[in-house]
């Protein structure tokens, strides 16, 4: 195989970046997904339903792309990052529909 | 993470697919077999080996029934208190209640929810259950175990691992690894449809594993897609509780919204009152159902806010006549009023109900089903290939090196693939063997699934050692010869213990007993040729080293 040699440090913070950071991305994803599309008038159930099957492909998605991308930090900062602004808005969104 | 977009893929694959595999092994095996879980039950218990029957009277049965159910089962009382921030009163009040059934059920599945007052859950509730025989309202004893419905169909996909929910969090990590191999292994093979039609048998071990993986892996690619993503579906709500944990406020208040057009409270009136004749309730939605030209039974009754004034009866159709969607009429509990009739769902929903649906078949098709249980084994053949060629592919130069890798695998491969099939028909062979009256009888059966499993890792690890040699080892062949005689054993057992042998069972068409003697004769016959190849095999082993035409896989 013609690779490149990581550090098991590397490989090991892809792997938490594939799952956790997947994680904490498709969780601000349902959030504000759900809470936009009940703002913007969608009917509660099919909201939900809609972003939490949705859920499940981004989280592949973002899974497989955090071995693939060439940059770890990146990788990081989108996937932490940006659920981290999501769950955010998503929560601030909820609050003012309530 | 590599030089190219394939390597890494290669990595995602080779992997997440080896460490996850195992769970894999364990969900879509006994997923298979939950897919017939109703079957197996009716061949561990054979006090209930009748037909199906339909719901029964709730006025003269079940009233009486759920009477019985004062409080809730002693690990669900366990596992409330820990939800709780004041101890649990002694006495908890019964919210609702509901029996259930199919059209593969001669018992009837009842319970009882209790609130669970100061719960750090909102609308928390800690259940009683039992089964009854609906014929006469007996109740069947808790101590036996359906093996189906109660031991594999859990395993698939809880591992009985109760601690946290941990086991379904496991299962729900395998899954997505199951969607990435399947990404990443298209990725990999850009000739998908050449392996739609290659399987050379003859050819090198490594070579012909290859094949059958890729084989596998690719017609029933669908399959194992969609019933990895519909599992994961299913169980959404406790893998994203996303609403629950931070839009309490807006969950709430769409409920008090849907509450005033559906007219079905959210919480109990607190004031005492009666239930109407439900068996009244029931007659009218079968007029209903007749009307419309649907076939009906009734699949699911519950009655929500019992003993209060504002108690309602939601009445669901079975399922028999289609892959989803719940079509319930709702009752007003003291009158027996119509309240509310669900209406068609929307299109998102329509999706979810199909998805989830297809996996759980509710539906009455029994070609699908034989059709869902040969997808599942072929999901357990690709992921069992792949074991098998990560250590052919390495075992060579793993005992040149003394890496003990190769030899850890193929202990736990056979663990997974053989070692899961001894363990499955070592406890059907306990279940019909252990004494009828013995107390906690489904302790005994389940412990002797655990033990009769770890013998098979202590007997696979100790094989093993002719890994290290780059040999194979012995304990695949000798697992199969315990797999052959055990299936055998079993059908013996049952026809000892309850005469419903082969001849009787075939005779009277009773297919729920006759089905699982025959698959496991079937079984018992399969892994008699297996290990005959196998033994073989090893008397005349292949060349040492085996060139690929992909020397980048795995």
């Amino acid at each position: 195989m013609a690779t490149v040699s990581y550090s098991s440090w590397h490989v090991f913070s892809r792997i938490c970046a594939g799952i956790l950071g997947s994680y904490v991305f498709t969780w601000g994803l349902i959030a504000l997904g759900a809470s936009s599309l009940i703002a913007a008038g969608t009917e509660f159930h099919e909201a939900t339903s809609l972003v939490s099957m949705l859920g499940f492909l981004v989280f592949l998605c973002t899974f497989c792309w955090a071995f693939v991308a060439a940059s770890v930090v990146r990788v990081w900062a989108v996937l932490a990052g940006g659920g981290a602004l999501m769950t955010l808005s998503g929560w601030w969104i909820s609050r003012a529909l309530a | 993470m590599f030089a190219s977009f394939r390597l890494s893929f290669a990595w995602l694959h080779t992997w997440f697919g080896l460490v996850l595999g195992f769970v894999l092994m364990v969900a879509f095996f006994f997923g298979s077999l939950a897919v017939f879980d109703r079957e197996i039950d009716r061949w561990a218990l054979p006090q209930t080996r009748i037909e199906a029957q339909p719901m029964p009277s709730f006025d003269k049965i079940l009233a009486s029934r759920f009477a019985t159910i004062t409080e809730p089962d002693p690990e669900e009382i366990e596992a409330a208190s820990k939800r709780v921030t004041k101890p649990l009163p002694d006495k908890l009040t019964p919210a609702h209640f509901g029996a259930y059934t199919t059209h593969r059920d001669p018992v009837l599945g009842m319970y009882v929810g209790f609130d669970v007052p100061n719960s750090t859950l909102p609308d928390d509730h800690a259940y009683g259950e039992i089964t009854i025989d609906p014929r006469d309202g007996h109740v069947l004893p808790r101590d036996r175990l359906a093996l189906g419905s109660a031991f594999f169909y859990p395993m698939h996909f809880s591992l009985h691992i109760t601690w946290y929910d941990i086991g379904y969090w496991i299962v729900a990590l395998a899954a997505m690894a199951m969607l990435a191999a399947i990404v990443s292994g298209v990725v990999m093979h850009r000739k998908i449809f050449r392996e739609f039609f290659t399987f050379r048998p003859g050819k090198k071990l490594l070579r012909s594993t290859l094949d059958l993986h890729n084989l596998t892996g690719v017609v029933a690619l669908p399959f194992h897609f969609l019933w990895s993503l519909s599992g994961l579906i299913i169980f959404a709500g406790i893998y994203f509780p996303v609403l629950d944990k931070m839009m309490q406020p807006l969950v709430e208040a769409h409920e008090r919204e849907e509450a005033t057009h559906t007219g079905l409270d959210t919480h109990p009136s607190g004031k005492p009152g009666t239930l109407a004749s439900v068996d009244a309730m029931v007659t009218a939605a079968r007029e209903r159902w007749a009307s419309r030209g649907v076939p009906g039974e009734v699949g699911f009754l519950f009655v929500n806010h019992v003993g209060n004034s504002n108690a309602s009866v939601s009445i669901y159709r079975d399922s028999t006549d289609r892959v989803a969607t719940a079509e319930g009429l709702h009752f007003e509990g003291a009158t027996g009023r119509v309240i509310f009739e669900d209406p068609p769902t929307g299109p998102i929903e329509t999706v979810n109900g199909f998805l989830s649906g297809m996996h759980l078949q509710q539906f009455k098709h029994w070609t699908l089903r034989w059709l869902i249980f040969f997808g599942g084994l072929l999901s357990s053949v690709c992921i069992a290939t792949g074991f098998i060629f990560f250590v052919e592919k390495r075992k060579h130069a793993h005992a040149r090196e003394g890496h003990p890798g190769s030899r850890w695998v193929d202990a736990l491969a056979v663990t997974t693939v053989t070692g899961m099939v001894v363990a499955t028909l070592f406890v059907l062979v306990m279940n019909r063997a252990l004494p009828e009256d013995l107390a906690h009888r489904d302790t005994w059966e389940k412990t002797s699934f655990w033990i009769a499993w770890l013998l098979t890792f202590v007997h696979a690890a100790w094989r093993s050692g002719a890994v290290l040699q780059a040999r194979m080892s012995k304990a695949w062949a000798e697992q199969c010869w315990v797999i052959a005689v055990s299936g055998a054993l079993a059908v013996v057992l049952n026809a000892a213990t309850t005469g419903d042998h082969l001849g009787r069972t075939l005779a009277a068409a009773y297919w729920p007993v006759a089905g699982v003697d025959l698959t496991l004769l079937v079984s018992a016959f399969i892994a008699v040729i297996v290990a005959r190849r196998l033994q073989q095999h090893a008397s005349h082993p292949s060349p040492a080293t085996a060139s690929l035409e992909e020397p980048e896989h795995a």
